[in-house]
């Protein structure tokens, strides 16, 4: 076999090719890990919102907690079974009013964007022991007062602590506080008194959706399969986690297909880009590789030793995209939840399996890219290695 | 590396042998019907004008390439009838290059050079090691090892081209124009050590030259000329 540093200095001695060509590579797996740690991002935020000792219930037909209703009496049916931990605060069921509201971006562009508001008993909070308040302080039950998500405080006019918004004409909202609940999808929400929010919207009598904890995560199929036997209850139960975890594949498969897409495209060039810089390194070293064919090399050790080269070129590639890509940790990203048509702020998540699979993914644009050039120096002839 | 002695017997026969290029349709007949034998362990050189066809024959006897028609046979091996595959093989074998413009490779060093034919033996790295400081020692190169070819004068790369055609220990050493691209001085030196390797190791050395003072260190001269031997 020719040896792997004859390919390794072949291509430091080539620095500004080398450079130019792996750059382009790095951008494609920028791109390539990006849209993966995007989709990552999604899924963390909106997958891990949920427990597996909760169920939500929605009315049935209804997909989404925004397009369901529930009225009182059903709240009531809900509580009626021995699978419900009733010493959980609310008595294991609340009933919550969501609301989709557009609020103008605090950044000056004069665009726009969706907030989800949600309105909860007085419990909802300890409701949710992973929410905590990290400043100002918790509404007043049966005010105006309202806490924003950390993901989203201060990203919209008047959404902000000490400041106001309104849902209806001269109703203000008083945001006095931001909360946090570990980097979920309720992170990216409003949430304030239900009585005050389901009057800013003519709804006193019902609600959205209903929260049920359970005695136990294994209690969900029994407590599923009661309520939804009784068909003039006419309900949907699902887990909070499953529910979520739907949620997030809708929009993370969204954000990951596009930016596939895009990593796709940007692959062909940088493809090309790798052909090219091969191709002329096979070109100038025809003598070398004559001599080498002369010296009683096979056609296979050089189509081998061509093929290592680009792999190393895309490698090299590879280890600059992953480098930068690793700063999109820093960045949020504000996208739409396709369930609730809010928007949530998510982070770039990078997983070592998604660093393997953009440095799979380097790896075989350099193995098309150095193919027809590898192919190429097989073929030279070791007569070559004869002409002056 | 081992001696050999000239025994006489032919090394290289070549028998009622063709070579046609084409030019398009047009066919350039290069060698025509051409008998040769080059006796083991003797320095013979070959010389003639410009496409007198002497780079193909020194093709064909080092396994570069195969006739159009007629035998080739090479230390005991039909040339004529190997695979691609097989001439490589038996060039690492049997052959060892010495070419015009040297033809080191630029980004390894005058060892690594010098080490590439063994590559493709089943020698391990203390054995390759070794061969390969015996070699340069033989081109009196030992203390350029870790030298680069630029770093090196076109004679001393001439030597380390030497020092890598020898170290697998060939029967037979082919060299196109080996002082073409050389000063007087350092194709003389070059020279001098293609002798000792002939008559101290008795390589035996086929070389294609334009330089009557190079022809004139080998034993035998033979001239083409229109693709035949005159």
């Amino acid at each position: 076999m020719v040896p792997v540093r004859y390919n390794i200095r072949s291509l430091l001695v080539r620095k500004v090719t080398t450079f130019a060509t792996a750059i382009g590579i790095a951008l494609v797996v920028f791109v390539f890990a990006a849209a993966q740690m995007l989709g990552e991002g999604v899924n963390r935020a909106l997958a891990n919102s949920g427990r597996t000792d909760t169920v939500i219930v929605l009315r049935k037909g209804s997909d989404a907690e925004l397009s369901s209703t529930l009225d009182g009496e059903r709240l009531n049916m809900l509580r009626s079974n021995s699978a419900v931990a009733s010493s959980a605060p609310g008595g294991g069921v609340i009933g919550e009013s969501v609301l989709v509201i557009t609020a103008e971006l605090a950044d000056g562009s004069g665009g726009i964007s969706n907030v989800l508001l949600r309105g909860m008993p007085a419990d909802g909070m300890k409701f949710r022991p992973e929410a905590r308040i990290v400043s100002g302080r918790a509404p007043s039950p049966g005010t105006n007062e309202v806490i924003v998500g950390k993901s989203i405080s201060g990203r919209f006019e008047g959404i902000a602590p000490g400041k106001t918004f309104e849902v209806r004409r001269n109703r203000p909202l008083l945001v006095v506080g931001e909360f946090e609940t570990g980097g979920t999808s309720y992170q990216s929400e409003v949430w304030g008194d239900l009585d005050t929010i389901r009057a800013s919207v003519g709804r006193e009598s019902v609600v959205s959706s209903a929260r049920v904890r359970l005695t136990s995560a294994s209690a969900f199929e029994g407590y599923r399969a009661a309520m939804e036997a009784d068909k003039r209850l006419n309900l949907k139960v699902m887990r909070e986690d499953d529910y979520f975890k739907k949620a997030s594949e809708q929009t993370s498969g969204f954000l990951a297909g596009m930016g596939m897409v895009i990593a796709i495209l940007f692959s062909i060039a940088a493809m090309i880009g790798a052909a090219i810089t091969m191709n002329g390194a096979v070109a100038n070293r025809t003598r070398e590789i004559g001599t080498l064919r002369a010296l009683g090399f096979s056609r296979l050790a050089i189509l081998t030793s061509f093929m290592l080269e680009a792999i190393f070129l895309s490698l090299i590639g590879a280890a600059i995209g992953l480098l930068f890509v690793q700063l999109l940790a820093l960045v949020s990203f504000p996208t739409m939840n396709f369930q609730t048509f809010s928007e949530i702020v998510i982070r770039f998540a990078a997983t070592p399996a998604i660093m393997i699979s953009s440095t799979i993914f380097a790896v075989a644009m350099g193995l098309l890219g150095g193919l027809a050039p590898a192919i190429r120096a097989a073929r030279i002839s070791p007569v070559e290695a004869m002409r002056g | 590396m081992a001696t050999e002695s000239s025994n006489g017997a032919s090394i290289v026969t070549l028998k009622d042998v063709t070579k046609t290029f084409y030019r398009g349709k047009e066919p350039i007949h290069v060698l025509a019907g051409l008998d040769l034998d080059v006796p083991s362990g003797s320095f013979e050189a070959l010389m003639g004008p410009s496409g007198s066809g002497k780079s193909t024959l020194l093709n064909l006897i080092a396994g570069l390439d195969r006739p159009t028609s007629g035998e080739v046979t090479v230390a005991g091996a039909n040339l004529s009838r190997m695979s691609d595959g097989q001439l490589a093989k038996w060039r690492s074998q049997t052959i060892g290059f010495v070419f015009q413009s040297f033809n080191l490779i630029p980004v390894l060093t005058a060892a690594q050079n010098v080490e590439l034919p063994l590559l493709l033996t089943d020698l391990g790295g203390a054995d390759r090691k070794s061969r390969v400081a015996t070699a340069l020692r033989v081109v009196g190169l030992e203390d350029r090892m870790d030298h680069y070819p630029r770093q090196l004068s076109g004679g001393q790369e001439q030597r380390v081209a030497i020092a890598r055609a020898i170290v697998n220990d060939p029967k037979i050493i082919v060299a196109d124009e080996p002082t073409g691209d050389l000063d007087r001085k350092s194709a003389d030196d070059v020279l001098t050590l293609m002798d000792k390797l002939n008559k101290e190791l008795g390589k035996t050395i086929f070389m294609v030259t334009h330089d009557p003072a190079a022809a004139e260190k080998a034993s035998v001269q033979r001239k083409l000329d229109k693709g035949a031997l005159q």
